[in-house]
């Protein structure tokens, strides 16, 4: 009995340490946007401000372009993760479903991209969509990245571990390929969507060198482009760039609370063994 | 981290599925029932419909840009003459520049300081959670991921401003113990130990969260017997865990190793590459060379890039197929 109590605080001290640890980062900063412009850097040290003040937040909030950034980024990473839930579904259901010519040439075509790493095609990408007359669009932050070999490897990998009994009833009663898959696969892979989805949208909300390179437009800033921006322009505002940052932090950690779920599954359907 | 678009980074979990055997349609179903299944579902014209997206995207936003760097590579390209076919003369000049070895070289020292510090704080937090009740796991598993999903850019922002010398928290902790102040970001011995704690930070917890998948996978009857025999923790952990979970480890190791050599974002918002160029990793160093204008200076990094493409790509394609092939012996 003694021993068992014993090992339960032991447990409970251990957790609470490590997620103390954890979130020291990210509650620090928070807190320093509570705190007055002279008090955030001030000498001797202390943790919390002697007066909690909202003027930072609200001070960050009246800013029109950190507010449009913000915006501008969420409508970004929203078309951004359908278009992409979209391109790589298709191809995903092709590779786990039909067959047809030179499937495995396509494969290899379709998948070795996973493997690139990005510096390899960061600045021959940046000419390329210059030449396309891209720059200073939405469109050079979204449709570049839209095809993932990642993510379709993810959602092909769920696809074949569906049965194909259903399927092939389906198939027999003279359902079209577009109709099972609409009908029947789509309803089925809300798991693995909400997984790879939540994927696309961090990639998207968090990118910041892709941004500065193709974006000059202050109208189209990306919200990561701008707290750097933000940093090196005005950097001993430290509260209100505390503010700005745990604004900006924000919509991707509520995300993964919102679905934490699907998501630790999600490792394990990753079938890592 | 997020470099471009085209890198779903912070999905590791998505990455990981790379270790996974080539379509199991082929082998392991019965061979009847393999049969019926590719005659009825040849469907030539719905299947290309269907990967067109993607295939043209990837087309035009990967390997056409992959072509176009090979291409730079090895042609001398100037504003008034034609491109001139120099071979592999790019790729010597910068195997002999000193600076691309110096940015190896700190690639590998942050991967020193980074890779080893996420693997045994992972394997840890992995074991622990695992004697979890399921309540407690559950928080501890959505906290340690949390961190996976801050930027690179916040998360170099917070960090700059933990090390200050004024007001910065680490500093103060530091302060109990009687050490500091330092000034952690502008001391070049200090700044590249500095810029790894947020590295480690970023990374753990997904590193966590796919060795803990891969302990679940083991049976508990393993464990139990072994406490049966009287192992301690120790040694179930050098003679069940660690065995059974080599490949998940192999394949972590590499993973981090090749995200740390290509370790970018960090650097450049929080020392710009200094001081000194203590900070210069081998991306940062590519990133640079590249915003001189002159063709000669696009050519060179175009090929410092591929040449670290080529050394990181050959290793994971071999240790994968190391870890396969001991797959395929296991089953």
């Amino acid at each position: 009995m003694n021993t068992s109590t014993g090992r339960r605080v032991a447990t409970y001290v251990l957790a609470a340490l490590i997620v103390l640890s954890t979130m020291l980062p990210l509650a620090w900063m928070l807190i320093s946007g509570f705190k007055g412009k002279s008090e955030v850097v001030k000498t001797p040290f202390q943790f919390f401000p002697e007066i909690w003040i909202w003027q930072n937040y609200v001070d960050i909030l009246r800013d029109p372009a950190f507010v449009q950034a913000m915006i501008m980024t969420f409508i970004g990473a929203v078309i951004f993760t359908l278009l992409s839930l979209t391109v790589n579904s298709f191809a995903a259901y092709a590779f786990a479903r039909l067959d047809f010519r030179f499937k495995r040439l396509w494969w290899i075509y379709c998948i070795t991209p996973m493997f690139i790493p990005g510096m390899a095609i960061l600045l021959t990408s940046f000419v390329v969509v210059s030449n396309l007359g891209m720059l200073n669009t939405l469109a050079v932050l979204i449709i570049p990245g839209v095809a993932a070999a990642a993510q379709m490897f993810f959602i092909r990998q769920f696809y074949l571990n569906t049965p194909i009994a259903i399927e092939e009833a389906a198939l027999i009663d003279g359902a079209s390929r577009w109709r099972i898959f609409w009908e029947i696969f789509i309803p089925q892979s809300q798991g693995v969507f909400v997984v790879v989805g939540v994927g696309s949208y961090l990639a998207y909300w968090n990118a910041y060198v892709w941004p500065i390179l193709t974006i000059q437009d202050p109208g189209l800033q990306q919200i990561m482009q701008y707290l750097a921006g933000f940093r090196s322009e005005r950097g001993n505002e430290w509260g209100l760039l505390m503010a700005g940052s745990t604004l900006a932090a924000l919509p991707t950690i509520i995300l993964v609370l919102i679905f934490q779920r699907y998501i630790v599954n999600g490792v394990r359907l990753a079938g890592m063994k | 981290m997020t470099m471009s678009p085209q890198t779903t980074t912070h999905m590791g979990t998505a990455a990981s599925v790379a270790l996974q055997p080539e379509p199991p349609v082929k082998g392991r179903r019965p061979r009847k029932t393999r049969e019926r299944i590719s005659k009825h579902l040849m469907a030539n014209r719905t299947a290309y419909l269907m990967i067109a997206p993607m295939v043209i995207l990837l087309g035009i936003f990967v390997w056409w840009p992959l072509m176009y760097s090979f291409y730079l590579s090895t042609f001398e390209i100037s504003f008034y003459e034609d491109p001139v076919f120099v071979g592999l003369q790019f790729y010597q000049y910068v195997l002999e520049d000193p600076q691309f070895w110096r940015s190896i070289g700190i690639g590998a020292m942050y991967v020193l300081y980074t890779v080893p510090a996420i693997m045994t704080i992972a394997f840890l937090m992995a074991s622990f959670i695992r004697t979890c009740g399921v309540k407690l796991a559950g928080l501890l598993k959505t906290t340690v991921y949390i961190p996976t999903v801050v930027s690179a850019v916040v998360a170099s922002i917070v960090f700059i401003f933990m090390y200050r010398a004024d007001g910065g928290i680490i500093n103060w902790l530091l302060g109990f113990v009687g050490l500091g102040p330092f000034a952690f970001l502008s001391d070049p011995n200090l700044a590249l130990p500095a810029i790894s704690i947020p590295g480690i930070w970023l990374a753990f917890g997904i590193t966590t969260l796919i060795m803990l998948a891969g302990m679940y996978d083991i049976p508990q009857s393993y464990y139990e017997a072994a406490q049966l025999e009287g192992a301690n923790y120790v040694q179930r952990t050098f003679f069940i865990t660690i065995p059974l979970m080599k490949n998940v480890l192999l394949y972590l190791l590499v993973t981090a190793t090749i995200a740390g050599m290509q370790q970018f974002e960090l650097p450049l918002i929080m020392t710009q590459g200094g001081p000194t160029n203590a900070t210069m990793t081998p991306n940062l160093f590519i990133f640079n060379t590249f915003k001189d204008p002159t063709p000669y200076a696009t050519s060179f990094s175009l090929t410092a890039a591929l040449i670290l493409f080529f050394v990181l790509g050959t290793i994971s394609v071999l240790i994968f197929r190391l870890i396969r092939s001991d797959k395929a012996i296991d089953a």
